[in-house]
């Protein structure tokens, strides 16, 4: 490997000159606005220049080389600065591009190297460039020069999935960040325009509040209607056309409508899948799908290796991954499930009590409600827990409205940490964290009998639990 | 232990002398004008309560906790047991050891204490060792570092 400089694409200024060039409209327009043509001409055109001029500079002080054993990116702005990430440490490289950069045939790299800051963005190469980085950087796997790079399709997205969206929760905020959005632009564009002064907002106070009941019902019913609707669109805009496939020993998936992401995951990295869902996808049969690799930043974003998929194509996937999910799960013992239902009884009951004392009986009411309505949700939450091992790997599972099972291989646990309150200890239980060094480093099974848990990590780690046992 | 003791006691103290002070301004004429009734009537029993419960808790925690806290160092694992009102065993294999700190907080030094901290790629797999000797720290935090240095792999 040569260790040339090599600078970023020329284009990347003219990117960088679109964005600004939008902002600099706006801002035009406001001095059209306050000065007449000449002011807002000459402060685009100001502007526009001294863009320019900085992303010129920019580009022009940027530069990366990739060395045998590390690649440095090198900026000499103002002060001097050199990252140098040891290629040892290359976790992941991730290229997306934004519809300007697709439309010039750029591409955005990112250099992910574990933790803290360690990583470099490159904005941005030529499309071929990203796809050579993401070879050299990930070359260092040994397997995968031995391996010819040929690809194989895990999963595709069939476009029915989409449909799935207004089950995930997330999604279905966009139509109000949207009404907000817009209505914050309009709001900004009229105060530019001087369109907008104290009596004016009065009026349209007094308008909106004077507006006959039906209206609001229209709108909120529109709400309800646009919900649904713009959270499958904003599904669709995130998760078009995904697709993961395996080349070598790497994953790919893509994704993404105007801005295609892809995001590579090295293999040797990947330590165990987790199997999310929510009551809704549950019912539905629908499970998202993500993976548990060491030293990724954002793992929840780009450990996604499936958006909300049918659960049996998510179990698929899963053991095309890293092995079959073991099971059936060995539920826990009934004890657990009378500590579920009264600790998710607790809080409405010292609401109830708490209103009661201040003496206000339509509050002890809906702490009441909310009691009794507490008892399915702790039973429901006890009926989500379990855990199962087999040769290979671990799994356990908990949470009810939003359930998470994690499968860990076994060689990736890096320690064990038993829990017992009081309580549990009365009760026989204890809570066993499987320590992993990757996704969220920790998966609790909750409320073990306690022999079980013992046992459970002896049988996965005897050589570290057994000398402990007797002491 | 004299540390635990001494946090608490700290602690608490804050705590204690936070409600004191909220009760005193409730109960003046600048103070709560809308408060209830039965709750002006009684005004001095929360921080009252508080206070024995804090005094209690600082007696009694430290105690405790001290005979609960116990660390073993084996051939390759690290154990460690903690906690008062519940209980944690942790269990981490030197093989997966990715850093050892010692620390010593103002308090420890002037007691002559170290805190041992034993990192692995997980924080759910981190342990502490309070209120160690500080030499006793010091020299196990050599030894545990060139141990993992020598089985090291990657350690996730």
């Amino acid at each position: 490997m040569t260790g040339r400089a090599i600078r970023l694409h020329p284009l990347t200024i003219l990117v960088g000159a679109i964005r600004e060039l939008i902002a600099l409209l706006v801002a035009g327009a406001a001095g059209l606005a306050v000065g007449g043509l000449s002011t807002a001409f000459y402060f685009t055109l100001l502007g526009l220049g001294f863009g320019l001029v900085l992303h010129l500079v920019k580009w022009a002080t940027f530069t990366y080389t990739v060395h045998d054993n590390r690649i440095e990116l090198r900026r000499a702005l103002i002060g001097r600065s050199v990252k140098i990430i040891p290629r040892e440490r290359v976790r992941g490289v991730d290229i997306s591009s934004t519809l300007p950069h697709r439309l010039l045939g750029l591409a955005v790299v990112h250099v992910d190297a574990g933790s803290d800051g360690g990583d470099g963005t490159l904005n941005a190469v030529s499309r071929q460039e990203a796809d050579r980085l993401r070879r050299v950087l990930l070359s260092h796997v040994a397997e995968m020069r031995r391996t010819p790079a040929d690809d194989t399709e895990l999963a595709r997205a069939s476009p029915r999935w989409n449909l799935y969206a207004p089950l995930g929760g997330t999604y279905l905020l966009t139509p109000f960040a949207v009404a907000g959005s817009v209505l914050g632009t309009l709001y900004n564009l009229g105060d530019e325009f001087g369109f907008i002064d104290e009596r004016r907002l009065s009026h349209l106070g007094r308008d909106v509040l004077g507006l006959p009941v039906t209206v609001g019902v229209v709108v909120a019913l529109l709400f309800l209607v646009a919900m649904p609707i713009g959270s499958v669109i904003a599904f669709a805009l995130f998760n078009w056309d995904f697709s993961l496939r395996a080349r070598g020993e790497e994953l790919i998936a893509e994704r993404g409508l105007l801005t295609r992401r892809t995001v590579s995951l090295e293999r040797r990295r990947i330590r165990g899948v987790e199997l999310i869902d929510n009551p809704l996808e549950r019912l539905a049969g629908a499970a998202r799908l993500g993976a548990l690799v060491t030293g990724l930043g954002d793992a929840a974003q780009r450990g996604r290796l499936l958006p909300t998929a049918p659960v049996t194509i998510s179990r698929d996937v899963a053991a095309r991954v890293v092995g079959t999910v073991p099971g059936p799960l060995v539920t826990h013992p009934p004890a657990a499930l009378r500590r579920r239902v009264v600790r998710a009884i607790i809080p409405p009951l010292a609401f109830t009590v708490i209103a009661l004392l201040a003496g206000r009986p339509w509050a002890a009411c809906a702490g009441l409600v909310l009691m009794i309505l507490a008892v399915p949700l702790g039973a429901d939450r006890y009926h989500q827990l379990g855990h199962a091992l087999d040769r290979d790997r671990l799994t356990v599972r908990s949470g009810a409205l939003r359930r998470r099972q994690a499968v860990v291989e076994r060689r990736a646990v890096v320690g064990w940490r038993l829990r017992q309150t009081l309580f549990q200890r009365r009760l026989g239980l204890a809570t066993l964290v499987v320590a992993v060094g990757a996704g969220e480093g920790g998966y609790p099974a909750i409320d073990m009998a306690e022999q079980d848990a013992v046992a459970f990590a002896e049988e996965v780690t005897p050589a570290w639990v057994r000398p402990f046992l007797n002491s | 232990m004299a540390h635990w003791a001494i946090d608490y006691l700290m602690a608490w103290g804050l705590v204690i002398a936070v409600v004191w002070g909220a009760a005193a301004w409730a109960g003046s004429d600048a103070g709560w004008s809308g408060m209830p009734g039965w709750l002006a009537d009684r005004l001095w029993w929360p921080p009252i309560a508080i206070t024995a419960l804090g005094l209690l808790v600082s007696a009694v925690a430290p105690v405790w906790r001290y005979r609960v806290h116990r660390w073993e160092i084996s051939a390759d694992v690290v154990y460690t047991r903690t906690g008062w009102f519940s209980r944690e065993w942790l269990l981490v294999p030197v093989g997966r050891i990715q850093t050892v700190d010692t620390g010593q907080g103002p308090l420890e030094r002037l007691l002559g204490l170290a805190t041992l901290e034993i990192n692995t790629a997980s924080h759910a797999g981190s342990s502490l060792v309070a209120g160690l000797p500080v030499d006793l720290a010091t020299r196990l935090a050599e030894q545990l570092a060139h141990r993992a240095h020598t089985l090291g792999d990657d350690a996730t």
